[in-house]
């Protein structure tokens, strides 16, 4: 068991939470954003979180393994030595398929219907002198941004416990010496 | 002659264990707010003592070294059973994940790694010492 693979299941929802805050400034900055690329006003945006391989792609051993086009890397010229160093290397996969970390499945549209307000003098003012805004309610955001604080927190709490359980294993060699 | 006695064997098994556990206790919490997410989690004890009862897992790995077996250690090690964690409550979006529960585990979890460890440093201790009784 690899516990720098912990830190990986950690990582990939610091980086998710960070994602999801992101999207609620993003929304927060835009609440009165009337042009967007696609026409219309902008529209508010929603991560949506999956269960994701957090070893899958960022771990030291599949890194290692990986080779530069993409077979493994040969390790001394004997079959049965490089297998057992892969085997040795991937030793953390007991729990892989179980034990997961998260990722951002998708970033939605929320395609509620926009918010008018009598602006006839704006220049995006419709010819009901109606002005189209985002349907952004500032409440809503920050209970979102909170939540993602919250469980960012969390996560960086679990790396901390993390790394002092690595900082035990290493003071274990250490007195040893 | 080996320099591992039954006591490091036993700690081995026991931090092996824990670090599963802190694990599959990083993986609920990263997966907090993912839809659908049941907790995970491991029965300590019940595999602690299956682990034990395995036996000592450094003569067998020895002895097909270099074979296209299993030879490494880390395959004599035995894979815990992952379960659905009881009795959690459910929120509307199918997420049974408990904050103060993965809190808990997780000092849990460092308590005994700490446990382990400082064990399992007096024991190398004792066995460096005795290496070193002539003197030199």
């Amino acid at each position: 068991m690899n516990l720098f693979g912990v830190m990986n299941i950690s990582a990939s929802a610091l980086q998710a939470e960070r994602a999801r805050a992101e999207v609620v400034a993003s929304n927060m900055a835009n609440a009165e954003t009337t042009r967007t690329a696609e026409g219309g006003p902008y529209k508010r945006q929603q991560v949506v979180f999956e269960t994701a391989d957090a070893e899958a792609e960022q771990s030291f051993a599949s890194q290692l393994m990986g080779g530069a086009n993409g077979g493994p890397v040969k390790i001394g010229v004997n079959g049965s030595r490089q297998s057992f160093l892969h085997r040795n290397l991937m030793m953390g996969n007991d729990l892989d398929d179980s034990a997961q970390g998260v990722a951002v499945a998708a970033v939605v549209n929320d395609n509620g219907a926009p918010q008018k307000r009598y602006d006839p003098s704006h220049p995006d003012a419709g010819p009901d002198g109606y002005v189209e805004y985002p349907d952004i309610n500032p409440l809503t955001e920050m209970v979102d941004l909170m939540g993602a604080q919250r469980s960012y927190g969390l996560n960086a709490s679990a790396v901390q416990a993390e790394k002092s359980m690595i900082g035990t294993a290493i003071d274990l060699g250490r007195s040893t010496s | 002659m080996l320099v591992s006695t039954a006591m490091t064997d036993a700690l081995g098994k026991y931090l092996d264990l824990v670090s599963d556990e802190m694990k599959l206790t990083a993986g609920n919490v990263a997966n907090i707010d993912t839809p659908g997410y049941r907790s995970l989690g491991i029965d300590f004890d019940a595999e602690f003592q299956q682990a034990l009862a395995a036996g000592s897992g450094v003569l067998e790995a020895m002895a097909p070294f270099g074979e296209q077996g299993n030879g490494s250690i880390g395959s004599a090690k035995l894979k815990p059973k992952v379960k659905e964690v009881d009795g959690l409550t459910e929120r509307p979006d199918g997420n049974n994940v408990s904050l103060d529960r993965e809190g808990m585990q997780m000092a849990d979890a460092q308590l005994k790694f700490k446990i382990g460890a400082a064990f399992l440093k007096r024991e190398l201790a004792g066995i460096s010492e005795a290496i070193h009784v002539d003197g030199k």
